[in-house]
């Protein structure tokens, strides 16, 4: 398990670098669509940020602020994004993901509409795909067994 | 202006072999880490010197925004490794 490290350059840097690193991610999944990046790789950002967060201020701080229901809930959420969009294309007489189909519902014209659908898409990528490397590198740096699971089984034994 | 970009770019290249040999050799695993990172940024400028071979640095520099992001993200987590094996 990740304790807080006692260094105050590292502890600054990093409090003061997360933002920023949020930040750039947030740009490169809006600006997907005329530069380099999209959903994808501003998602793996924001999970890098958060790994910066849980390398330099330890288990207990990262978990107060993003505990683990809500990653799991952000990474679903993520998932129904996606897949909400499509399917409103698909009941909106489109194909699957045919966002022009969209146009209807957001009364612009069809070609605004495929820019504002594919945005939706790529949030609910980064979402998901924040949510699964955050948990992939708790998961991996806990090795999978929770301080307060490790306590309840303890206490567990003593009684029984 | 190209060429010059151009020979900049391969002298930086074989700068990395350079370095390289600190990385695999090296004495100790804080020259691994120093090295490591000093690869990192070669590996930076080489892209940006690319971005200008291809006139489109307004794209390459998002990218190596990124990797000096994770560069530092990774040796951060290195000294962080070792401080725990210690």
């Amino acid at each position: 398990m990740i304790v807080s490290s006692d260094d105050i350059i590292i502890k600054t840097i990093a409090r003061i670098f997360v933002p920023f690193i949020q930040l750039y991610a947030l740009y490169v999944i809006m600006h997907g669509h005329y530069s380099p990046g999209g959903g994808f790789q501003g998602g793996v950002i924001l999970g890098a940020s958060m790994a910066l967060l849980l390398i330099t201020h330890g288990y207990d701080e990262v978990k107060r602020r993003l505990p683990e229901g809500v990653v799991m809930l952000l990474g679903s959420v993520g998932v129904l994004i996606y897949a909400g969009i499509g399917l409103t294309c698909l009941l909106l007489g489109g194909n699957y993901l045919d966002y022009s189909q969209l146009s209807v519902i957001l009364h612009v014209d069809p070609a605004h509409a495929r820019s504002l659908g594919i945005l939706g898409v790529e949030l609910g990528v980064g979402f998901t795909v924040m949510a699964v490397m955050y948990s992939i590198f708790f998961d991996i740096s806990t090795g999978g067994i929770l301080p307060e699971d490790q306590k309840q089984e303890e206490k567990l034994e003593s009684e029984g | 202006m190209n060429e010059f970009f151009i020979a900049a770019g391969l002298a930086l290249c074989l700068l990395v072999f350079l370095v390289l040999y600190r990385v695999i050799f090296g004495p100790g695993v804080f020259n691994r880490i120093a090295a490591s990172s000093a690869i990192g940024t070669k590996t930076l400028i080489i892209l940006l010197i690319l971005g200008y071979v291809y006139n489109r640095v307004d794209m390459f520099i998002d990218i190596s925004m990124v990797y000096a992001l994770l560069n530092f993200i990774g040796c951060i987590a290195a000294a962080k490794y070792l401080e725990m094996e210690r």
